[in-house]
């Protein structure tokens, strides 16, 4: 590993004021350090953020809850609030990674993991996310495992994370301090971005920005939810595919759906077709499948992830069917 | 004579005589021996499948504080190389490195940073540019290299009667194709070491399987006599068939040793042994299997397409169960391989066993659906109690048995023959069956016991260079000794892994058990009759030991034992055998499923402790549950590298991917095996569980699956819809 120093703020004025062009925040560092040691993230300073005083679940106004985001992945997922208000966003969490990992996890981490595609991993191989021109190497590469949407082939990576998707799912809003100390809302669904020609950039933020908080939205799916996590073993493994489905139902009717799909892109993928599709329906396999139909139509699978399709249409199927039929 | 009572004797279900220092941090492995003065080596990997390097610029990391030396082929001591086109690898082969600015494959060790820390070494490592010229005609497609292929020039090539007569007499043909994919061996432990000279004399604490051929390869490496070199490995943590032969890192530890005057360790990362400690090669079995209507086979061929490295040559005997475990007259074995830019693959538990009872296991499954025989009477008719192959006789063979136990025990008669018959909710239920066999090699061994009498009671020490690689030796030789000294196990001190101490073969290809406890009995055994000649009492008279060394007027004495196979050995065939049975549930809409129980009877000889032979068992499970639900080395196409480098992505099975695990052993005493009765037991599990699941998940879904691992994606695009698609 590369020499860096370490900094601890204790505040987020001295958090951002140390930020310079080369420091990386350091969070409960399980991607970030890893990937120094691979060579790939190489910052000259962390400043670990672990010490900020935003480790707390409250109250919005909005109704909702707001997570801090020196809290980590578990205490989020365990909480008893979250548990019985936001149960999709639970599930989706304690889907991932392991306990020991989870425990580390911030969520400010967790927004910002970058992908698992491999080529970005092996810094003798070219990676235009890595290293700005260098090439995709998945893109006539070994590639089963990326993005069937929104894509460029520049990068076609996807999003690791699956707080992420039920996030999305939920409809969050990330609130982030800015370099003059102003605090700025970030709607979720604009917080990571396509790769278009700037793979290297995951999200929006701008350089040093630090994420103090996510906002949920008053709860809508505490009845109706389900995460449906595809992946080759039990646990310790990323999704293939994943779902998370939330369902408002009144009087047998859809009310409202909230839906995001990981493993396909470089964001987790709002299925904002099939809510919309889905709202004012019956749920009814019939309009589950339809409503699969509607976004896996547009899906641009490669020779090697085909099977995406078939499965993500399973997957919005299935998971809209445990979500519904979920006794209250 | 009387018996007396042991209750730590062999066959005793105690406590690991070695755990509570595992437990307690204690046992010390390779890298941890506080050797003074000690610096780190890091090796740097090529980052090219083929070609030549042709600048090296060491010049930052030589400025870095602390290192002090970066070894590359330029300024490397000479070793002994490797003759020949492809010679064969072995145990105890000599493993030249940074010999020259050739690169053979991807992840070659190219160099190695010497530096006072370990932190040093990997950065100053990262800092050593290398250019290369890139060779393109690299070998790293398996698919597109077939025309490549050549029959190796071993015996292992086989034929017995005639193929095309029996496929002639058959009223049903199976044909087809089973693959698996490239794996690894994956200890806890990393392979290690830490080399030192004092003197002209090298010691290299080493995570070894075989203290021997470890010393082997250091001397004929270097070229010094053998008596310079000791080698000490007192505690594995687990090998595989990794840590049979000597790799490239111990060299270039002893090498930097000398060249820095100072004790270098080297501790190979987890990225690396996937390309600098061996692995499974990728293996295309093609079987063919004729049968009667009856049931009765006709013909049975096992043809394997693999690969070995361009520099050295090593072929898996994937046919080898084709040959022995079923009786029928006309039976072809082939072998072709591939040289590819690739390090060269080497035994991993059950060499040809594990990946051969794929084949045939799932092959045999095909043949009974397609005669709609049950699976397990279809096995049973072709039961043989001679081994076609060899012919000669099995010295005993309980295959039928654990088949009928197993099915009794897992409930086989509740299984619903018609796939997809069997559902609940959305999962597709299935059961499975397979059957196991694995050959019981045993070999010679030599072992010294030291006899030491404090009042009335004796302790004992067992002395020999055997490695305990996690599976319990220790235990087991200390209830051996206990056993033939009549003493309790607490007074037996087990001292292994020390090439000061009397050779043995190692732990490996499931020899370990039977060999070292009977080498341990023979020491024992010659202790005792010394001790009564000198004294002049008969053999038949039981003495106590400490009797015996009081008659003696000694109070310590040491003796030293050898056993080996016995003439009558060699005129049977001795393997263990065993049966897997499998319960899994396969979600229809996502492909992924559950393996909800196995059933699992081995007949593999006597059982010395229930406890470590269980442990070894359930073990082989997990690692063959591995092999069906996920393992795979994926090699990057256009670059040759693995892309899979990690335990993120190299996905080995978690506790809650394995099932409610039932296993059983047939009481079986197999005295022409050798005089304890013991045969092996270490690869057995393993053999034939990914058959087992599979051909359940075609009870399941219908599906077929013959291209390991099988994974959600891969039953997805079989179609979990509808259909049997046999
Ligand atoms: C083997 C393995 C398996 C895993 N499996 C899964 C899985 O199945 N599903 C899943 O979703 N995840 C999985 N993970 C990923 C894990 O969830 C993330 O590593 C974790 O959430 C990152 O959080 P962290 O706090 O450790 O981030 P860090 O590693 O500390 O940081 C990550 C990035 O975020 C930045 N950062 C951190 N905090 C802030 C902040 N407050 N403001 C601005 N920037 C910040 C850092 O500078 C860095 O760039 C796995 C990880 C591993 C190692
Ligand atoms: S897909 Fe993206 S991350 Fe992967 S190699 Fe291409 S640019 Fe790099």
């Amino acid at each position: 590993m590369r020499p860096f120093t370490y900094t601890r703020a204790n505040n987020k004025e001295q958090a951002l004021q140390a930020f310079t062009a080369t420091s990386h925040y350091l969070g409960g560092g399980t991607n970030l350090v890893d990937l120094m040691k691979e060579d790939v993230e190489r910052p000259d300073q962390l400043i670990d953020v672990n010490n900020l005083d935003y480790k707390k679940i409250t109250s919005n106004d909005k109704g909702g809850l707001t997570l801090g985001a020196m809290l980590s992945n578990s205490e989020t997922a365990n909480n008893k609030e979250v548990r019985t208000n936001y149960p999709l966003l639970s599930m989706a969490m304690l889907s991932a990674a392991t306990a020991q990992i989870r425990n580390m996890a911030s969520n400010g981490g967790n927004l910002l993991q970058r992908t698992r595609c491999p080529y970005f991993f092996e810094v003798s191989m070219p990676c235009n996310k890595r290293d700005p021109g260098s090439g995709c190497g998945a893109l006539n590469g070994m590639n089963a495992l990326h993005a069937i949407f929104g894509y460029s082939d520049s990068c076609i990576a996807t999003n690791p994370s699956d707080m992420c998707v039920a996030l999305a799912a939920i409809g969050a809003t990330v609130e982030v301090q800015q370099a003059d100390g102003t605090s700025r809302m970030i709607e979720f669904t604009d917080f990571h971005r396509l790769p278009g020609d700037r793979p290297e950039k995951d999200t929006t933020l701008s350089q040093g920005e630090l994420i103090t908080a996510i906002h949920l939205p008053k709860a809508e799916f505490s009845d109706h939810y389900y995460y449906l996590k595809i992946r080759e073993r039990s646990s310790y493994a990323f999704a293939l595919i994943s779902v998370a489905a939330g369902l408002q139902v009144e009087s047998g009717v859809i009310n409202k759906a909230g839906l995001a799909m990981g493993g396909v892109a470089h964001v987790p993928w709002k299925l904002t077709k099939a809510e919309e599709f889905l709202a004012g329906k019956k749920p009814t396999t019939e309009n589950f499948e339809a409503a699969a139909e509607l976004e896996m139509k547009d899906a641009k699978p490669f020779e090697a992830n085909k099977w995406k399709v078939d499965m993500g249409k399973n997957a919005i199927v299935r998971a809209l069917t445990q979500a519904f039929e979920r006794e209250v | 004579m009387t018996k007396s009572i042991n209750t730590s004797g062999v066959g005793s279900a105690i406590n690991r005589v070695e755990g509570h220092l595992k437990v307690m941090g204690k046992a010390k492995y390779a890298s941890e021996f506080p050797i003074e003065n000690k610096v780190y080596g890091q090796g740097i990997n090529s980052t090219i499948a083929k070609g030549e390097i042709v600048s090296i610029d060491t010049s930052e990391a030589e400025k870095l504080e602390g290192v002090l030396k970066v070894i590359t082929y330029k300024n490397a001591e000479k070793l002994k190389t490797l003759e020949g086109v492809r010679p064969e690898i072995a145990t105890d082969t000599i493993a030249p490195v940074l010999q020259s600015n050739k690169v053979h494959y991807f992840g070659q060790y190219v160099g190695l940073v010497v530096a006072e820390t370990f932190e040093q070494a990997q950065y100053a490592a990262s800092l050593v540019k290398f250019e290369y010229k890139k060779d393109p005609s690299a070998v790293i497609d398996f698919e597109k290299s077939r025309s490549k292929a050549y029959t190796p020039d071993n015996d292992s090539n086989y034929s017995r009667g005639n193929m095309d007569q029996g496929l002639a007499e058959a009223d049903m043909v199976v044909e087809q194709t089973y693959n698996t994919p490239i794996e690894h061996h994956h200890p806890m432990e990393l392979h290690a070491v830490i080399a030192s000279w004092d003197n002209g004399k090298v010691t290299a604490y080493a995570s070894q399987q075989i203290i021997e051929d470890a010393k082997i390869a250091i001397s004929g490496t270097f070229q010094i006599p053998k008596k310079d070199v000791r080698v000490i490995s007192p505690f594995v943590g687990g090998g595989f068939g990794s840590k049979l032969n000597l790799d490239r890192h111990v060299i270039m530890a002893v090498m930097a040793s000398k060249m820095v005057d100072r004790p270098v360790q080297v501790t190979v990362t987890r990225t690396q042994m996937f390309t600098n400690t061996n692995m499974r090669q990728q293996n295309e079995q093609k079987m063919r299997v004729g049968a009667k209507k009856d049931g009765i086979l006709t013909a049975l061929s096992h043809e394997t397409l693999s690969h070995t490295s361009t520099t050295q040559e090593f072929q898996e005997p994937c046919g080898m169960v084709s040959k022995m475990l079923y009786n029928v007259a006309n039976n072809e074995v082939t072998y072709k391989l591939i040289p590819m830019n690739m390090q060269t693959p080497f035994a991993m538990r059950a060499p040809g066993e594990a990946t051969g009872s794929f084949a045939l296991e799932s092959a045999m499954d095909e043949m009974a659906w397609k005669l709609k025989m049950d699976p397990i009477e279809f096995r049973i008719k072709n039961d043989t109690q001679t081994d076609l192959h060899e012919e000669r006789p099995f010295s005993s063979r309980l295959l039928v048995e654990c088949l009928r136990i197993g099915a009794e025990k897992f409930g086989w008669k509740d299984r619903k023959p018609e796939p997809r018959t069997n559902k609940k909710g959305n999962w597709l239920i299935g059961y499975g069956v397979s059957a196991a066999s694995r050959n019981s090699p045993y070999q010679k061994t030599h072992s010294k016991v030291i006899l030491e009498l404090d009042e009335d009671k004796v302790f004992a020490t067992i002395q020999m260079d055997a490695t305990d690689i996690g599976t319990g030796s220790y235990t087991i030789i200390a209830q051996t000794a206990s056993e033939y000294l009549k003493i309790p196990v607490e007074q037996v001190n087990v001292e292994l892994g020390d090439s000061d101490f009397p050779i043995t073969p190692g732990s490996g290809g499931s020899w370990g058990a039977a060999s070292f406890c009977n080498g341990a009995r023979a020491a024992c055994e010659n202790a005792i009759k010394t001790l009564k000649n000198n004294r002049n009492i008969a053999q038949d008279e039981e003495v106590a030991v400490s009797e015996l060394l009081k008659k003696n007027q000694l109070t310590k004495f040491e003796a030293e034992g050898m056993a080996e196979p016995s003439a009558e050995f060699e005129k049977y065939s001795v393997f263990s055998f065993g049966a897997n049975f499998s319960e899994v549930w396969v979600d229809k809409d996502t492909g992924m499923y559950r393996i909800k129980r196995m059933v699992n009877v081995a007949s593999a000889g006597k059982i010395l402790n229930p406890k470590t032979a269980y442990g070894q068992i359930i073990g082989g499970l997990t690692m063959g549950v591995g092999m069906v639900l996920a393992e795979q080395t994926r090699v990057e196409p256009n670059f040759g590298n693995f892309i899979t480098r990690s335990f993120a992505d190299y996905h080995v099975p978690v506790n809650l991917d394995l099932a409610n695990i039932d296993v059983i052993f047939l009481p079986e005493e197999d005295k022409i095996a050798n005089k304890m009765g013991i045969k092996g037991i270490g690869e057995l599990g393993i053999t034939s569980v990914a058959a087992s699941v599979s051909n359940a998940i075609f009870n399941a879904t219908g599906k077929r699956m013959r291209d390991l691992p099988i994974t959600p994606e891969k039953l997805i695009e079989a179609g979990l819809e509808e259909g049997v698609t046999a």
